[in-house]
């Protein structure tokens, strides 16, 4: 049954193919059959959730066993974000647009084969293999507008990811040399004890900044407010919402399993909170709400990165929980910015002109502040109590800080959204029909979401148990009884 | 009675704001919601026997997260503050709801955000645990937030800076509750009170200290008292009202609450500040006399009579905060029974303020004078208001202050006796200014037509007057209450009648000391009016100085640079260091914004993280 799920990975690549073939007798309508396949995943992936239960499921591809084959490795975090990366795909698949182009199918068929292959691989070549076809096809998508300042953007973008790739790409080959292996189940038996020294943490660091291109992690993200800024609000909305998720969950799944050591942490720690401080006060410099939706989504990354890096379950549960509340609001949020990218001081008034999307931006900028009993609230409480569980208590005042900041830019916006002054006729923003559909669906999904709150939480905690289980991870992958010698160290 | 009490109001609320939000344009609708919020508040009122003894009102709003059960009840200490909020609410409404309307464009906002208001206090009175507690207190910040910022321009601005400073106050609490919750593994009082030892001592002075910043905002108190008089003042008069009389004190109410039940007081004297300079407690209570004492002498300066009133409304709350921290049945008291009699005082106050600049245009203290004759009702209100703020017989602001003086003394601490009363002179100075500068002495030209304002905003006035007078006469009404609330916290509890107090060393009692009063006014204008000299009735331009005869058009009302030889010797001492200090937080904020921005937008960022890379390699390497 749970083989089924390789077709997650095969089936967008296949469709990639062959698309530019079925356009040229389907036309405008090719673009349904991305919607379908999409249909397709979410069913393949309800229908798999509760086989995979309790006890994490592993895919041997090829027949070979690990460590020699490649495996994906499916347990409830990686269908959860599996599951999260399609409704995501499906509510802002570009079908509707009459006129696009079927290269740009492509590209995002492309873009989630790689999120695909990115979340199930359970080898280090394998996810950078996948990562890179991500990559690829996000510069791609970025420079969609075809403008001039999207192609400068997309540049920078695709210089800064490059070099992230690179260093990724050295991570892995330093462990490769020095254990022989790639397969992170085989890794996690002999990394952090048997290279726990300098390069280890050459390689550990090496691997975190290249993953962490994407993951809007503090000294590589200086892409994010141009890209999101310039690129096609669909695109920004699905690499600040998904993308940038599934690379934290990388790194995640590298600081539990691979390099599982304090410094490693505290490194973490430093940057996410780094990232929170900058991103925060950038956000209250921005001028205009598409810049500051993307600096605040740095600062929402930030958040995610201090709860993964407290490296405990209650962390893990708060990260998770942190990175499914933005996952569902930030798409939101840039759908509903996707016509004001201008200066934020054309926005008076905007409630005026479009009283029903001002008053669902605010009231999810409100969450995103973390106001009660919104769900953001819960995120931020969870991470709050995980942070001080590890007493980080200056952590937590930076954090609390950070927010008092945050406060102060999002209010500034909700009164020129409700100022009383009439916007100029020519200058009037209004937010309509097809931005508002798959807003409407996201923030259902939240506050709606509220509702299950208590049970929400409940299999929350299971998942961060399970994901923090290291022995479950090696065992499922390399069999209970098979211990494979220590590698050639 | 059923035990559901609670859903009634919810459900009455829930139809209150229905209707604002409907039909709050249309003309009638004013008078509707006063009858809601005077029902809502008989429905308390009702079954208020039942919280005397001690039971709560529940209600079935309750959810479970985190093995934390939530839910909402109302006991006798929230009753009693919810019935305060209802009257606030009510008057201010009925106020609202006839003429007064016509001349207000948005009142439909102003209904609804009202509604809004009451509905989110209840939740914060009926809080039953730290969870629901912040989650109601972040409601009423935020729509404190927008009946602040109802007017636009000004208000909009000081609204602007109350959320900036609701913020700083809500994450001080949330860090106390995550810091408490790390402890005891729990939210509700009793859990907590329970475990509270298991925190360090250090833990526990940063606790206290957290909670008093985050709700001490809401009231203003020092040094976070800055946002709260612009906050109050620039807003319409029902807003002005209500707001002053209960808003802040939502404040005092969650610190009542887990100071006293659950922190506990006498943990508060057992805690020292770092190197034992100063006892937790007797920190506090200077605290409190600082913000009584500060912000009374800025409102003497005030020449705007709103923002004059905004500021008392500042010190007052300190004087409750001094009685409550008191530690002592009186003191307990009378910061309690402060909060009620400050609400009618204060609304008074605002209404009959607000009534003249409805008629005049202005509450500016420079340009009134001598309307008594015009307003003769707003005037009386205002003297009534003014005798129960600075706290003289025979109104009710006398007893709690007589209470909280008593109390301090009792507890042997004359310097902070001695600040209290310097706070009352000010006071007291200050009021006289106020009723003086707009109904007394030289009227007008352009005032001569003036009239009084109509009887749907002048009952609602004369309604809270009675409730100052009337409480005064018999604070045995409220002491009941506040007894109750005291041996629910488990406190010392005041030994009450209907005319005040017993203490050990003397009693109170106002049905006496008023009625002596009475009789000797009575007495006063026997002999004035009917064995004095014949009087002859002049016009109010009738004046006369130095031997000349003054005409209507020659200003001879002294009423600007008022206290000129006080202001002489005090003056040096208004520094506006809290002003400075927020304006350099605030540049600091843009200066690190501006940095953070630039960093950004570098456009050689990818060769300076490059250059840092290979200095890091090479240092690797070399290690």
């Amino acid at each position: 049954m749970q083989d089924s799920l390789i077709l997650l990975v095969v089936l967008p690549l296949l469709l990639a193919f062959l698309l530019p073939v079925i356009a040229r007798y389907l036309g405008n309508l090719s673009g349904l059959t991305g919607s379908l396949l999409l249909l397709f995943n979410i069913l393949l992936l309800a229908n798999a959730w509760n086989s995979v239960g309790y006890s994490p499921k592993v895919i041997l591809l090829g027949g070979f066993a690990a460590p020699l084959g490649i495996v994906f490795y499916i347990d409830k975090l990686n269908m959860l974000f599996a599951i999260l990366t399609t409704i995501i795909a499906l509510l802002l698949w570009p079908c509707r647009t009459h006129n696009t182009d079927v290269r740009e199918y492509v590209l995002w068929l492309l873009l989630l084969a790689g999120c695909y292959g990115v979340i199930l691989s359970g080898d280090l070549f394998n996810i950078y293999v996948f990562y890179e076809l991500l990559a690829v096809a996000s510069y791609g998508l970025v420079t969609l507008p075809a403008t001039g300042a999207s192609y400068i953007a997309g540049f920078r973008y695709l210089m800064i990811s490059a070099l992230g790739s690179a260093f990724a790409l050295l991570g892995i080959a330093l462990i490769y040399s020095f254990t022989g292996s790639v397969n992170i189940a085989h890794l996690a038996q002999i990394i952090p004890d048997h290279l726990h020294h300098i390069w280890g943490y050459s390689a550990a660091l090496l691997l975190i900044i290249g993953f962490g291109v994407k993951a809007e992690l503090f000294p590589v993200n200086f892409w994010v407010a141009e890209v999101y800024s310039h690129a096609d609000k669909r695109v920004t909305a699905l690499l600040a919402g998904v993308v940038s998720k599934i690379a934290v969950l990388i790194i995640l799944r590298f600081i539990i399993l691979l390099f599982p050591w304090q410094d490693i942490f505290n490194f973490l720690l430093l940057l996410g909170i780094i990232g929170v401080i900058v991103g925060e006060f950038a956000a209250f410099y921005a001028q205009d709400l598409l810049r500051l939706l993307a600096f605040s989504s740095i600062a929402q990354s930030g958040l995610v990165i201090i709860a993964f890096a407290c490296a405990t379950e209650a962390g893990i549960m708060a990260g998770i929980a942190l990175a499914i509340h933005h996952l569902l609001l930030k798409p939101a949020l840039f759908l509903l910015a996707s016509h004001c990218d201008r200066s934020i001081n054309d926005l008076a008034g905007l409630a005026k002109s479009s009283p029903w999307a001002s008053a669902l931006f605010v009231i999810l900028a409100l969450s995103l502040l973390g106001v009660p009993p919104l769900p953001g609230f819960w995120a931020k409480l969870l991470l709050l109590q995980s942070l001080m569980a590890e007493q980080y208590l200056l952590l937590l005042v930076l954090v609390l800080l950070a927010t008092i900041v945050e406060a102060a830019y999002l209010f500034r916006l909700f009164m020129l959204f409700y100022q009383r002054q009439e916007m100029p006729e020519q200058k009037r923003i209004t937010i309509q029909g097809q931005e508002l559909y798959p807003v409407i669906t996201l923030s259902g999904i939240l506050l709606l979401g509220l509702f299950f709150l208590p049970l929400f939480m409940d299999s929350l905690r299971e998942i961060a148990m399970q994901t923090s289980n290291i022995e479950a991870y090696i065992n499922t992958v390399l069999g209970k009884v098979q211990h494979i010698g220590e590698g050639n160290i | 009675m059923s035990v559901l009490d609670l859903d009634h109001v919810f459900f009455l609320l829930i139809v209150n704001i229905g209707i604002a939000v409907l039909w709050g344009n249309r003309p009638f609708v004013g008078k509707i919601l006063t009858l809601l919020y005077i029902l809502e508040g008989l429905s308390i009122l009702t079954s208020y026997h039942v919280l005397l003894s001690g039971a709560v009102l529940s209600s079935s709003l309750t959810f479970t997260v985190m093995q934390q059960t939530v839910q909402w009840q109302l006991g006798v200490s929230g009753g009693f503050f919810a019935l305060i909020t209802f009257m606030a609410a009510g008057l201010a409404t009925w106020f609202s709801s006839g003429v007064w309307a016509r001349s207000y464009a948005p009142i439909r906002l102003l209904h609804s955000y009202m509604a809004l208001n009451v509905a989110a206090m209840l939740l914060l009175l009926a809080s039953n645990d730290f969870l629901g507690l912040f989650i109601a207190w972040e409601l009423v910040s935020l729509v404190s937030f927008l009946i602040i910022a109802i007017n636009g321009g000004r208000s909009a601005k000081a609204a602007y800076s109350y959320i900036l400073y609701a913020f700083l106050g809500a994450m001080a609490i949330l860090l106390a509750l995550i810091i408490i919750w790390n402890a005891t593994n729990s939210f509700s009082y009793v859990e907590v009170r329970h475990h509270w030892s298991t925190m360090s001592v250090n833990r526990q002075l940063i606790v206290v200290l957290l909670l008093i910043t985050g709700f001490g905002i809401k009231m203003a108190i020092l040094p976070f008292h800055r946002w709260q008089a612009p906050a109050y003042a620039y807003v319409p008069a029902p807003v002005a009202a209500f707001l002053g009389a209960i808003s802040s004190r939502m404040g005092l109410f969650a610190l009542f609450i887990v100071l006293l039940q659950v922190v506990g007081i006498d943990v508060i004297q057992t805690l020292w500040l770092p190197f034992e300079i100063i006892n937790m407690q007797t920190f506090l209570l200077w605290l409190a006399a600082l913000t009584l004492i500060i912000p009374t002498f800025i409102a003497l300066r005030q020449t705007d009579a709103r923002l004059l009133l905004a500021w008392h409304g500042i010190g007052q709350g300190g004087f409750m905060l001094l009685g409550i921290l008191s530690a002592n049945a009186l003191g307990t008291a009378g910061g309690i029974m402060h909060v009620f009699n400050h609400a009618s005082y204060q609304a008074a106050l605002f209404f009959a303020v607000f009534s003249v600049s409805y008629r005049t245009g202005t509450a500016d203290l420079d340009r009134l004078g001598g309307l008594v004759t015009r307003m003769p009702i707003s005037f009386t209100v205002m003297l009534v208001g003014i005798i129960g703020l600075a706290g003289l017989p025979p109104m009710n602001g006398f007893v709690s202050k007589w209470l909280i003086y008593k109390a301090l003394l009792d507890e042997g601490m004359p310097l902070l006796f001695l600040a209290a009363v310097i706070g009352t002179l000010g006071t007291i100075l200050s009021v006289y200014k106020l009723i003086h500068n707009t109904f007394l002495g030289q009227l007008r030209l352009e005032h001569e037509n003036i009239k009084e304002v109509p009887w749907s905003m002048s009952i609602p006035m004369m309604i809270l007057a009675s409730i100052v007078f009337i409480t005064g006469y018999f604070p045995g009404l409220l002491l009941e209450s506040i007894a109750a609330m005291q041996s629910t916290l488990g406190i010392s509890v005041v030994d009450y009648h209907l005319g005040g107090v017993n203490t050990g060393k003397g009693n109170l009692n106002m049905i006496v000391v008023v009625s002596t009063m009475l009789m000797a006014i009575g007495m006063g204008a026997l002999i004035f009016f009917v064995l004095g000299n014949p009087r002859k009735q002049v016009t109010q331009w009738d004046n006369y100085a130095g031997g000349h005869f003054l005409t209507s058009d020659m200003r001879y009302q002294y009423s600007h640079n008022f206290y000129p030889g006080l202001m002489r010797v005090i003056s040096p001492l208004y520094r506006n260091t809290i002003f400075w200090l927020e304006s350099a937080i605030v540049s600091t904020v843009q200066f690190m914004a501006h940095i953070s921005y630039a960093l950004f937008m570098q456009a050689n960022y990818l060769l300076y993280l490059i250059l840092l890379v290979v200095i890091s390699l090479l240092w690797v390497l070399a290690v």
